[in-house]
């Protein structure tokens, strides 16, 4: 039973958030993931907590290598809460946090994934593409400073998590749903607003019919303007959903159509 | 024109630097979009970086790095298609589909040696713990860095002095005996976009959401047309007309944004409204969200 009394200063929480933003995945690889880095992260902590050369010490390091994996824009949470039970318990509080680490680290990287992963370099990327396609850099500028704004919220979120222990789990998750709700629709939106511009094939086919040359893309156009681009769109969703079907395949096998219609002089741009 | 050493050099850092941001910072320095920003920089012609870069950047739109999974390495792709599209002046659209699509899906098999070669350092790690050599420990958690930097700085170095003379022949032979393989490399450059697009609906709650997916397409197809008829006529007016001023600008893309986030805000404050209810959009998020996720390159 270890009662070191240690309690974490401000200099621990940004040792540890330094750790996290420059190399928390530094050791990842396919048998524990971010196992070694968790430990890492808290390694000059846990020394802290336990007492160097302890038996108690050796224990928690072991425990802290195992497997993890969680969003890393959201790992420092669980940082926080695991060494505020550490901090109390010592090492009775193993039980209490190698569940909270399997626990959390799923729902947290389901959320980070898709808020944090997915929906910001989606709208943001694609404003940024979109303004660089058309030779102007301030999209990456843009994004460059809404990344800023994250990596703010990134070294906040440890003392919070730290301070509130296990409560702030059911406090958050409200709000999340509903931002998580509102972030999708953003994302839906602007991607539908992508396919209207991105992308810019035509149909170059021009039969004549008894005679007289047939523009067909201008027909299309008058039924809807960017039908093609949306039929393209929907063709690859389509795609996609079959079995065994990768985003690299989908990548080559557009190529290649692509390539094959634009010989045969059916679309061009 | 050659690659000069120092234009090698700074591309080569660079794609070191680029693996480590995004790991860990995230600074969006890891886009492919920045990467055809700073590639263009160095090479001289930010116009092609940024096109080259921006395509790129939209075909992997929803391709994350979920789980561990390992994808298409566009950014790497990017800095070279950029190189060789400036340095041999071959035609932007062209290098995306010749150079930049082929060489981003070769690189996915580094991307996994360097994870592979990490679990060598993590046994390392045990045998340090049973010893309680601390700084073994932080020092063989920190070794792991340079199997994620080589995978990405020797292809880089290497193709860039090395591959110059073999993809000048190929160029020459797209502009001249295969014309046709040219020019449908040209369109299908125009067309990758719908991949990434396509993936990133996948990965959305598309049928919970899908008014907002038809308003945002259909709000900025008839923008987009009006505002091109209008540039075409001032440029035409501008011909005919002297001192004819008035310039019109494309179709301002943040200004589509900005409705998209009015449409989310409005949703988001009824989200917050309507207490309880809450709880039941996410586990429908969730379960959509999951069910239209494609399996995302494990290989």
């Amino acid at each position: 039973m270890t009662n070191s009394n240690y309690k974490l200063t401000k200099k621990d929480f940004n040792q540890i958030n330094r750790r996290s933003l420059l190399t928390f995945q530094a050791g990842w690889n396919y048998e524990r993931m971010q196992g070694t880095g968790y430990l890492y992260l808290i390694l000059p902590q846990l020394r802290k907590i336990y007492g160097d050369d302890t038996p108690e010490l050796k224990e928690m390091m072991k425990v802290h290598t195992q497997f993890f994996n969680t969003s890393n824009f959201f790992n420092t949470i669980i940082t926080g809460i695991d060494l505020a039970v550490e901090e109390e318990q010592g090492i009775d509080g193993k039980e209490t946090v190698n569940g909270l680490k399997v626990g959390l680290m799923g729902s947290f990287a389901a959320i980070g994934d898709s808020i944090f992963a997915a929906l910001i370099p989606a709208i943001f990327g694609a404003l940024a593409a979109n303004m660089a396609t058309n030779g102007s850099a301030v999209g990456v500028l843009i994004w460059i400073v809404a990344q800023v704004l994250v990596m703010i919220f990134r070294w906040k979120q440890l003392e919070i998590a730290h301070r509130q222990g296990v409560s702030l789990i059911t406090d958050m998750q409200d709000q999340l749903a509903a931002l998580t709700d509102a972030a999708t629709l953003l994302g839906v939106f602007m991607v539908g607003a992508l396919v209207a511009t991105m992308i810019n094939v035509n149909i170059a086919a021009a039969p004549s019919i008894g005679g007289v040359p047939l523009d067909l893309q201008n027909s299309l156009d008058m039924i809807m303007p960017k039908l093609i681009p949306a039929a393209i769109v929907g063709g690859v969703y389509w795609l996609l959903g079959k079995k065994n079907m990768t985003s690299t395949k989908a990548i080559f096998i557009v190529l290649i159509v692509s390539v094959a219609l634009s010989a045969l002089g059916i679309i061009g741009n | 024109m050659t690659i000069t050493w120092w234009q090698i050099l700074l591309l080569t850092l660079y794609a070191g630097y680029q693996i480590w941001d995004e790991l860990h910072i995230y600074s969006s320095a890891s886009s492919p979009v920045f990467a055809g920003m700073i590639s263009g920089l160095i090479m001289g012609d930010l116009t092609t970086g940024l096109v080259i870069g921006g395509s790129l950047q939209l075909t992997i739109l929803g391709v994350g790095t979920f789980g561990g999974a390992t994808r298409i390495d566009a950014n790497t792709g990017t800095i070279m298609a950029t190189a060789f599209s400036v340095s041999l002046g071959m035609n932007p659209q062209q290098a995306i589909s010749a150079i930049g699509v082929p060489v981003a899906s070769l690189l996915v098999q580094l991307d996994i040696l360097a994870r592979f070669a990490n679990t060598f350092f993590a046994h390392r790690i045990d045998k340090k713990i049973e010893e309680f050599d601390y700084k073994g420990i932080e020092r063989n958690f920190l070794l792991g860095i340079a199997p994620w930097t080589l995978s990405r700085m020797v292809p880089v170095f290497l193709a860039l002095t090395f591959g110059g003379g073999l993809v000048q022949s190929v160029v020459g032979v797209l502009n001249n005996e295969l014309q046709w393989l040219g020019d449908g490399l040209e369109v299908a450059g125009a067309v990758l976009p719908a991949v990434g697009f396509a993936i990133l609906l996948r990965y959305l709650p598309v049928k919970k959401h899908l008014p907002y997916l038809i308003l945002g397409f259909t709000i900025t197809a008839l923008l987009t047309v009006v505002f091109s008829d209008i540039q075409l006529l001032g440029e035409n007016v501008a011909e005919v007309v002297e001192n004819f001023e008035g310039t019109f600008n494309a179709l301002p893309m943040l200004a589509i944004t900005l409705i998209g986030l009015a449409l989310a805000t409005i949703s988001y404050k009824n989200g917050q409204n309507g207490k309880g209810t809450p709880q039941q959009t996410t586990a429908n998020t969730q379960e959509e969200s999951t069910e239209g996720e494609i399996e995302d390159d494990e290989l």
